[in-house]
């Protein structure tokens, strides 16, 4: 549970933000980063619906690339492994 | 420019390391990285990287499932859960459900939810139920569960809490006769939100040298280099090999919000026991969204193995770090990702889990 994706804002209503990640748009909370200026286009890395801490977009490419190879891995295991 | 992952591993190789070495991750999703890159075949032999304390799900207490699932059975409410709680199972006598999954197929409105926000949306959706969090997490979890609070919910929405804090596991295993590790890879989420400066104490009060990582093989195998290094030179501090988001101080708009919603009490770890002040309740602002408070009363008399892991299984030596997941005798035979007995075997940070569905059968062998 304590993965988190890194996402960048398109745009901010309030506290709550249209971020996207890899063509995946989702509504993401700017509640505990309110004391932050935030920006459209700013990189935030988020958990369970929630921006975490801002980031960099090169530190969020590379979080990216990195979860490309384990979800990629992790689905073609499991096929494997927990199929009866 | 900074190093590839092969340049730490050089450098971890060029160590003189005389002695094996013991180092403690205590967050499934470095176990998750570690064991998904090979982590531990790529090392030398005499470094070992240890699973510990770092499944909120599999620390979940419980008597809290069954309190969840007896909620969802008979109270009439809408239970909402994160996925990965759905399928730990309790010790119920035979003839009824045993995990969330079980007591859904049996007519319960139990539903999956990936966000605290979604748990509000149902809430507001359905004005005429009773909705139920049930959430178990650490706290970058729980922080945003106090963000939720602190955005307003529906008076129909109430939450059966069972968050911790990461570091009271670490210090009861420090202070404890046999820690069984040398050294500690820190949570690199948990110090986003809390900050590095929680885990100074690993280094000051017990002379165990600390690095927070994040969740790349590079940092992680930078955050194995320096506990290493610091073990070598005999100087311990605390190192952050995850700047990009671990910052002096952490989140302190989100540590406010947690202090306001909620305060720190004295909770139980399943197959472990009572841990002083690791815990989260809610504040007494919020009591009235305690499901504790609003719906006591629903464990069994008499229930059999109350609070115990299932029989046979070792998911709490797991969780402890005192073996490795392979060394249970139920782990891949009876107990596998499809068929779990124990929580380990359940969550997505389960280490039994992580490891069964990387196919690893051994700490040596990386696949």
């Amino acid at each position: 549970m304590c993965l988190g994706i890194p996402m960048q804002i398109v745009s901010i209503d309030g506290y709550n933000a249209r971020c996207t990640a890899k063509g995946v748009m989702r509504e993401v909370s700017l509640f505990m980063l309110q004391d932050e200026p935030i920006v459209v286009d700013d990189f935030v890395m988020v958990h369970v619906g929630y921006a975490l801490q801002k980031m960099s977009e090169q530190e969020a490419r590379s979080t990216w690339e990195l979860l490309d190879e384990l979800l990629a891995a992790d689905n073609l295991e499991t096929d494997m492994q927990d199929s009866p | 420019m900074s190093l590839t992952a092969q340049d730490w591993l050089s450098k971890i190789k060029s160590l003189p390391l005389t002695r094996s070495v013991r180092i403690m991750n205590v967050c499934g999703g470095h176990e998750r990285s570690i064991t998904m890159a090979g982590l531990r075949g790529a090392l030398p032999q005499n470094v070992e990287l240890i699973p510990g304390p770092g499944c909120p799900v599999c620390v979940c207490p419980e008597e809290d499932v069954y309190h969840a699932i007896q909620l969802a059975l008979h109270a009439g409410v809408i239970l909402v859960a994160f996925g990965d709680m759905l399928r730990v199972p309790v010790n119920a006598p035979k003839a009824e459900p045993r995990s969330l999954e079980q007591a859904k197929a049996a007519g319960a409105d139990i539903r999956p939810v990936a966000s605290p926000r979604e748990a509000v949306r149902i809430a507001k959706e359905n004005p005429q139920r009773q909705v139920v969090f049930f959430v178990a997490g650490f706290e970058t979890t729980t922080a945003p569960v106090a963000a939720m609070l602190l955005e307003g919910i529906p008076d129909n929405l109430f939450l059966l809490l069972s968050c911790r804090l990461t570091w009271p596991a670490v210090a009861m295993l420090l202070e404890s006769d046999k820690p069984g590790f040398d050294a500690l890879i820190a949570p690199g989420h948990v110090a986003t939100v809390m900050g590095p400066e929680e885990w100074t104490f690993v280094v000051e009060r017990h002379a165990i040298p600390a690095a927070v990582a994040g969740f790349s093989p590079v940092s992680l195998l930078a955050a194995t280099y320096s506990v290493l290094r610091q073990l070598l030179e005999d100087e311990c501090f605390l190192d952050n090999c995850y700047p990009e988001v671990v910052r002096s101080g952490g989140n302190t708009t989100a540590q406010a919000q947690l202090r306001q919603a909620m305060h720190v009490s004295d909770a139980n770890w399943r197959g472990i026991g009572t841990i002083p002040a690791s815990g989260f309740a809610l504040a007494t602002c919020f009591e009235e969204h305690d499901a504790r408070k609003k719906f006591p009363g629903f464990e069994t008399e008499g229930r059999k193995r109350v609070g115990e892991m299932p029989p046979g299984c070792d998911c709490a030596r797991v969780v402890l770090g005192k073996i490795y997941p392979n060394e249970c005798k139920l782990f891949g035979t009876a107990c596998t990702p499809r068929t779990p007995v124990g929580p380990c075997m359940v969550s997505d940070e389960g280490a039994c889990r992580i490891w069964r569905a990387s196919g690893v059968k051994s700490p040596t062998a990386s696949y």
